[in-house]
């Protein structure tokens, strides 16, 4: 039988900022969004160095090694990326594998996907963290190369699911931290996904260095990281219009 | 918040520099010159008696424990009959030494060299020990770095647990001394068997009488001082140590304040007797809470007061200097004596026995910054959440304290050495990282066992690499060996040969402190002595275990074979001709091979490639090094335990395969190579979660470095709590954590004057950073960061 392949460029063990407890997150190689901030542009896709093919089997034995730092710990596997539906196959295989073990599984993903490919595996997880990265479908466009409409839709069908849901905003300043923008993601979230919580994550330019090396110079943008004030003042914002925000840091 | 009295105290422990008192040698000397042809237990007796009665009695402001082993609130002493012959050639350079120096006027080095040093020269164990030993042995013991004893012949030995519990609390030294007297009276000089009984029952009733002597002087001056004080408060603080000091030891202690000061004159007349490394505390929050207990509910005390006197017993643990060779220092480098004390933990019934006074003792080294005592945590899997939280917090303050260990696997390697079970779950730590049991006579370090000249000699025709010496067993040079299999077998036969070389070295050792330097002082803390009427040091113990040989460099001969086997055969990148030639130039000119050498999977990453050899390579040290027996018939031990080895080690060893560079430190413990554990923490802790911990009776140890960030938020507490209790259901045994960021260390090494109390773990124990020498300040500031937890 033919082995289930998939591309990576890390599992990194010991992750404690991807949900609960110690957990392991598999990052993989791939993603249709281009967001302008993106702090991992070797996951855009698999021709570099940074990504390797491995077998189903390879990530099942290196992840059974840390098992026991889950169980002592509530932790578990988190899927990244890139986005990690893109390799949809792969990811079915990873969170059916895992399922049968009963680990805790969560998944950092945009939520630009096909929901109805991925709905069994979806309802596998333990845990969805998702992006919401403007409420502007025009300004979504320019800034991910992808209009937020399917986005959108996703989230209201997760909403559905009883599946604990965070909804993360990389926070960058004169893009996204303006109060209207704010006000109408609440407003969104509260009618369609009423029981996530939000997690405001300042944009940082730790992944810059990457650009150069990957030979990407020309798609690196350099935006500004919001001061703490203004994380405070937005983080303010968001409770005062009734949605509860959260901090995995 | 530190009390007033406890700052202040702080400041002068952080800001002075110790120094070296002669009183306790002249009157030992003297005492000696009076019992010439006396039995030597007699006469060691009569020095301590002696000691007690003579010694300058001194109590410093606002003192709540008091006595002193010297005239400086620092002291160091000498111990002469042990050794002179270095104080003397070293004495001079005292102040300038780059590891632990000291100060020492000129007038004391003039009285040492005209009326001290005489009297010893050709009497102490030293040069006894020097002028015993096999020449072929010497040649890899004696100040080489391949092997090392020398804390065995230069030193006292140190390393016990005074019995509190069943010996000394329930009777105290009226009891220990009328019990003596009561055995001595039953014994008849005209039978042989009693002959030795009769001396050691008369030492028993001498060292009694020291100790209470001493503490009655102590009470005395402390009614002097309180006569002339004009604050009342202080004036009332003095009465009631001078109320206490007439009690305590002489007589059970009956309040918290009793059992410390208690504690502190078995400890001092220890130091006063011989000068010891790792006289532990053992389980302190198990013997000390019920007087705890009964003053808080008598209302007597209140938390912040036994808080503050556990404070002021953490100062004196640290005040009085461990006075050693420079070659000592280099391995047991930051003025460390090694007092550990053990909290938390199942009681002999089973149960968990973690109480207030536990989360006191995390406290006091918290508030207090001191290196001592050595603090070790027992975490078993019931220990209650809020101590797994208090040892987080402890540990993120960035010390590298406590020490964490294991309640289960303690006990296992216990009952591993034939103790009863009940015995083996009331294990404390010694000195660095043992597990040991109070009713134990052992020599929990004596010999260090450098593995990286073992892989040395196999790989250079048994010769060293930087002197070109023949002190190995291999004949055959590199390029004529044709497997992997056959290169490792070399390595395991000199591996087996320094084994061999440590215990004619310990044997001698041992016999020789039967013959010169028995022990009656401390003989009387140990359970058994009084049973037997014998000697610690001639097996008067309940239980007697086996010296420990401690191997060093674990991880990076595991390495080394690793290289050499995918290098040269799995993946033919290279040849045996080609290896040699780059060991022999230090890498210089085969960068690339070098680069290939570094790409091999390294120890600590959870890789069974390499860790399998570092199975294999601990499992040998165990069965080997348990062939042989001591002069008591016990079984030797094994460890892999820290203390600062890995550096002196390092420096005699050349380039090894797996490119680290000549001289360069080895590793310590069961640790991975300083920067080559780069997966994870996880990973660390599962390579050496896969070494046999329970064969190694003589303890084992894993540092790790993690980012201080990473434990500020409650969140990371837990989590590395959580790792922590992973770990050990592994079956390991111990993990320490350095969590200070690279930047304050750097900082530190340019300013010391602004972090002199930043203490770091060096290895098995915590020191200050600034009283390291720039070499090991390096070797800690590279160990490997893990930034992603």
């Amino acid at each position: 039988m033919k082995k289930t392949m998939g591309r990576i460029f890390n599992i990194q063990h010991f992750s404690v900022h991807d949900g609960q407890g110690i957990r392991s997150t598999i990052f993989l190689a791939g993603c249709p969004l281009r967001c302008r901030w993106c702090a991992n542009p070797e996951s855009w896709n698999f021709d570099n160095s940074y990504v390797r093919e491995v077998s189903l089997e390879e990530v099942v034995e290196e992840i059974k090694r840390n098992i026991i730092f889950y169980r002592h710990s509530g932790g578990g596997i988190t899927y990244s990326g890139g986005e990690p539906t893109y390799q949809k196959d792969f990811l079915k295989a990873m969170v059916d594998y895992f399922y049968k073990l009963g680990l805790d599984q969560a998944i950092e993903t945009s939520g630009y996907f096909n929901f109805e490919e991925l709905k069994e595996t979806i309802e596998k997880l333990d845990f969805i963290f998702t992006d919401l990265k403007h409420m502007d479908p025009v300004k979504h466009k320019e800034l991910t190369g992808k209009s937020n409409g399917l986005i959108l839709d996703n989230l209201k069908k997760i909403g559905k699911l009883n599946i604990p849901i965070v909804i993360r905003i990389p926070l960058i300043e004169d893009i996204n931290d303006h109060e209207d923008n704010l006000i109408k993601t609440a407003e969104f979230i509260k009618s369609h996904v009423p029981r996530a919580q939000i997690e405001l994550l300042a944009y940082h330019q730790l992944g810059n260095y990457k650009y150069d090396k990957l030979g990407l110079s020309q798609y690196k943008y350099v935006f500004k990281t919001p001061s703490e004030k203004r994380m405070m003042e937005s983080k303010g914002l968001l409770e005062n219009l009734g949605v509860e925000t959260v901090k995995f840091k | 918040m530190n009390s007033q009295r406890i700052e202040a105290a702080r400041q002068s422990y952080i800001n002075e520099k110790p120094s070296i008192c002669v009183e306790r040698s002249r009157i030992w000397t003297q005492s000696h010159k009076k019992t010439q042809g006396q039995a030597v237990e007699l006469r060691r007796a009569q020095a301590f008696l002696d000691t007690c009665r003579e010694l300058p009695v001194n109590i410093y402001e606002g003192e709540l424990i008091v006595g002193s082993s010297g005239n400086y609130r620092k002291t160091g002493i000498l111990t002469p009959e042990f050794s002179w012959t270095w104080v003397d050639r070293e004495m001079d350079s005292f102040e300038k030494r780059p590891q632990d120096p000291y100060t020492i006027s000129e007038e004391n080095r003039n009285y040492l060299r005209k009326e001290i040093f005489p009297y010893w020269q050709g009497q102490s164990l030293e040069e006894a020990f020097l002028s015993q030993v096999p020449e072929d042995t010497a040649q890899l013991l004696i100040d080489t770095g391949i092997l090392d004893n020398d804390s065995k012949w230069r030193q006292a030995i140190g390393e016990i647990t005074p019995d509190y519990e069943d010996v000394l609390f329930p009777q105290g030294y009226l009891g220990i001394k009328k019990r003596a007297q009561d055995n001595l009276n039953t014994l008849e000089a005209h039978k042989l068997e009693d002959l030795e009984k009769i001396n050691f029952y008369k030492g028993q009733i001498l060292i009694s009488d020291g100790i209470m002597t001493l503490a009655q002087r102590y009470s005395d001056k402390a009614r002097e001082l309180a006569d002339l004080e004009e604050d009342p408060k202080r004036k009332e603080e003095l009465e009631n140590i001078s109320y206490i000091c007439s009690r305590v030891p002489a007589n059970p202690p009956e309040s918290f304040q009793e059992a410390l000061q208690f504690v502190w004159f078995v400890q001092l007349s220890a130091i006063l007797s011989e000068n010891p490394l790792a006289m532990n505390l053992g389980r302190f929050d198990q013997y000390v809470y019920p007087y705890y207990k009964k003053d808080i509910e008598a209302g007597l005390i209140d938390r912040d007061k036994a808080l503050e006197l556990v404070q002021a017993l953490w100062i004196k643990l640290s005040e009085w200097v461990w006075t050693i060779s420079s070659n000592t220092a280099n391995y047991f480098a930051g003025y460390n004596q090694f007092q550990n004390l053990t909290v938390g933990g199942r009681t002999r019934s089973g149960k968990d026995g973690t109480n207030e006074l536990s989360f006191i003792c995390l406290e006091a080294t918290k508030l207090t910054k001191t290196h001592q005592p050595g603090l070790s945590v027992r975490i078993h899997p019931d220990s209650p959440e809020e101590f797994m939280m208090a040892v987080s917090e402890l540990v993120s303050t960035g010390n590298g304290f406590p020490a964490i260990h294991s309640d289960q696997a303690g006990a296992q390697m216990l009952m591993q050495r034939g103790y009863n079970p009940v015995d083996a779950r009331d294990w404390s730590n010694c000195g660095c990282v043992v597990p040991h049991f109070r009713k134990t006579g052992q020599w929990t370090s004596a010999v260090n066992v450098n593995f990286g000249s073992a892989l040395e000699f196999s790989l250079n025709a048994g010769k060293t690499r930087l002197e070109g010496k023949k002190l190995g067993v291999t004949d055959k040079a590199l390029e004529d060996f044709e497997s992997f299999e056959e290169i490792k077998e070399a390595f395991l036969l000199e591996l087996a040969n320094l084994i061999k070389h440590s215990v004619i070295g310990s044997l001698l050792a041992q016999k020789l402190h039967t013959e010169m330097v028995p022990r009656p002082f401390i003989s009387s803390a140990v359970d058994g002595c009084m049973d037997k009427g014998q000697d610690l040091s001639k097996g008067g113990a309940k239980y007697n275990l086996g010296p420990v040989l401690t191997g060093i460099g674990l991880g990076v001969v595991a390495n080394g074979l690793a290289a050499v086997k995918e290098l040269v055969f799995d993946k033919e990148l290279t040849s045996l001709e080609e290896l040699s030639r780059a060991l022999e130039a230090d890498w210089q000119g085969y960068d690339e091979l070098r680069e290939l050498a570094l790409a091999v999977p390294k120890y600590g990453n959870d890789k069974d490639y390499v860790d399998d050899l570092a199975i294999e390579i601990s499992d040998f040290f165990y069965e080997e090094t348990n062939k042989y027996t001591d002069i008591f018939g016990s079984n030797f031990n094994t460890a892999f335990m820290g203390i600062s080895n890995y550096v002196p080690t390092g420096k005699v060893v050349g380039a090894l395969p797996c490119g680290r560079r000549a001289m360069a430190p080895l590793t310590e413990g069961v640790s991975p190579f300083v920067g080559s554990d780069v997966t994870s923490p996880t990973a660390a802790m599962r390579s050496a979660a896969k070494i046999n911990h329970d064969v190694h009776t003589g303890g084992t140890l894993l540092n790790l470095r993690l980012n201080q960030e990473l434990l500020e938020t409650n969140r990371g507490k837990r989590n590395l709590s959580s790792l922590v209790r992973a770990f050990f259901s592994l079956g390991a045994f111990h993990v320490q954590f350095n969590t200070i960021s690279s930047e304050t260390l750097r900082k530190a090494q340019k300013n010391p004057e602004n972090y002199r109390d930043l203490l770091v773990r060096v290895a098995g124990y915590s020191t200050q950073f600034v009283n390291l020498s720039k070499e090991m300040q390096e070797a800690i500031i590279a160990r490997t960061q893990h930034q992603n937890f």
